[in-house]
């Protein structure tokens, strides 16, 4: 096990919104494993993974962390605006002391995994959202984290955009063997990613039912098997909403 | 002199600033027109230019000393504040303290100091520092929550933070700070010396317009324009610019 949560509650005072709370969420995340999280806005899903990134502290409950390094990719990409691509890339490793030329050298390697090696020199703002989100993954990916964590990174990109995101995610996702963890906001690409999708309720933030998908991979998006479990974690996810 | 600086950082203010900047040129113009004919008709052909010229870089020597203390202090007291748990805590305690009329506590600085380049310089720091303060501040806690967040899990924590995150965060920030921050230095430095006749530009005016003659304060207001539009042309502009593209969402 990567992750373990035990009966993990957390309360705070969100300045924009009402009081946001998670209560009693308990889950565990295999190693190697793809889990995503869905729920409508409310549940605390954001909350959830600033108490296991130790950003916020959590009231009760028990956190194992089993995993040695953690990155997470954001859904408005939260890129450096004055570090050019390579730099940002190369944030992470700057941070634990390691030499320019080898982090360079690093940085290099998953801005080619991610397909923007040609976008180094370039900063933030020149970039189109799917080539920041790629940055986002490549910043990541350079720290070698066991545990990535994603809050819906696709949700700000056009759907070809995110299509291709995805692909190559699930090869990098294969490639690296790491465990990643995934809020998602829609079903089928729930479906398609995750190996087990906890599906969380809000007022308060809790778990309202983990369930695991066991179709091969890779995945074939337009077969029956797929539709059926499309059909049925909207059932559930109609439910909570 | 009351001045609440709130949001200079902000995009639309930075927009303002690049406007205000293309308008200025059409300004610009004007004054020069007017210089020159005021110049060909002999109107200020009464004018000592040595001691004007002697004047005039006698106060923007003040205020350069003036505003290199503020920038070193505001951006050192803003990024430790900003780093530290309780910005929150600070931020009243220096609304309530840069909301003090500055020129009301000049008979101290004159006071302790007397009538010198330090009491004008001090004075004017007193001023221009808080414009810059607020500036990173505000910026540092408006901050996105992803960005402070990204920042944090990829290592930039501790006293790593200062230089590798809110630093650059802030520079937005400090130069909107300091353009602010200057305008006010300018009336600071001249108010100053006009109240303590204590030399520069100030104390030149002032003696020209007592004794009715005030040829010699026109040509002097016309040349701290031009020093003021030259400053901003080639410092402040190119590199607002620079700023608002480069952190532009």
């Amino acid at each position: 096990m990567t992750l373990v949560l035990s009966r993990v509650s957390a309360a705070f005072a969100d300045e924009e919104k009402d009081v946001s709370a998670l209560k009693e969420i308990s889950f565990s995340v295999t190693k190697g494993g793809f889990v995503s999280i869905i729920g409508p806005s409310g549940a605390g899903k954001s909350t959830l993974m600033r108490v296991i990134l130790g950003l916020m502290p959590h009231s009760e409950g028990t956190i194992v962390r089993n995993f040695s390094k953690s990155a997470m990719v954001f859904q408005n990409y939260a890129l450096f605006p004055w570090l050019s691509t390579l730099e940002n890339t190369a944030f992470g490793l700057r941070m634990q002391g390691v030499p320019r030329p080898e982090r360079d050298r690093i940085a290099r390697e998953k801005l080619k995994e991610v397909g923007l090696e040609h976008l180094e020199h370039h900063y933030p703002n020149a970039l189109s959202g799917g080539q920041r989100q790629r940055v986002g993954l490549a910043r990541a990916l350079a720290i070698s984290p066991d545990l990535l964590i994603m809050d819906e990174p696709f949700s700000n990109l056009d759907t070809i955009t995110a299509e291709a995101l995805k692909a190559d995610l699930l090869k990098i996702w294969r490639d690296y063997g790491m465990t990643i963890l995934m809020v998602n906001h829609l079903i089928p690409d729930t479906i398609e990613l995750s190996d087990q999708v906890i599906v969380m309720g809000a007022h308060p933030g809790h778990v309202e039912k983990t369930i695991s998908i066991d179709l091969p991979r890779p995945r074939d998006v337009r077969g029956p098997q797929f539709f059926k479990h499309v059909d049925m974690l909207t059932e559930i996810v109609r439910k909570v909403s | 002199m009351i001045r609440s600086v709130t949001h200079p950082q902000t995009k639309a203010s930075h927009r303002a600033h690049t406007r205000r900047y293309q308008r200025a040129w059409l300004i610009m113009g004007v004054v020069v027109v007017v210089a020159l004919f005021f110049g060909v008709s002999g109107y200020f052909n009464t004018v000592s230019w040595p001691a004007l010229l002697e004047a005039v870089l006698h106060t923007t020597y003040r205020l350069a000393i003036a505003y290199a203390i503020a920038l070193i202090l505001g951006v050192s007291i803003a990024l430790l504040v900003g780093w530290s748990p309780f910005a929150d805590l600070f931020f009243p305690v220096f609304d309530v303290l840069q909301n003090i009329p500055s020129f009301a506590l000049i008979p101290l600085f004159i006071y302790f100091l007397g009538y010198t380049d330090v009491m004008i310089i001090l004075f004017a720091v007193s001023s221009i520092v808080w414009p810059i303060l607020f500036a990173i501040l505000t910026a540092i806690r408006s901050a996105h929550k992803d960005l402070n967040d990204a920042a944090t899990i990829f290592g930039a924590q501790g006293l790593r933070r200062i230089p590798f995150y809110l630093a650059p965060l802030s520079l937005p920030a400090i130069l909107t700070g300091s353009i602010v921050g200057i305008a006010i230095g300018w009336e600071s430095v001249i108010g100053a010396e006009i109240i303590a006749s204590a030399g520069g530009f100030g104390a030149f005016i002032k003696n020209a317009s007592a004794t009715g003659v005030s040829e010699a304060a026109i040509a002097g207001m016309l040349a701290i324009l031009v020093i003021v539009f030259v400053v901003n042309r080639v410092v402040w502009a190119p590199l607002l610019a620079e700023s608002s593209k480069r952190y532009a969402e």
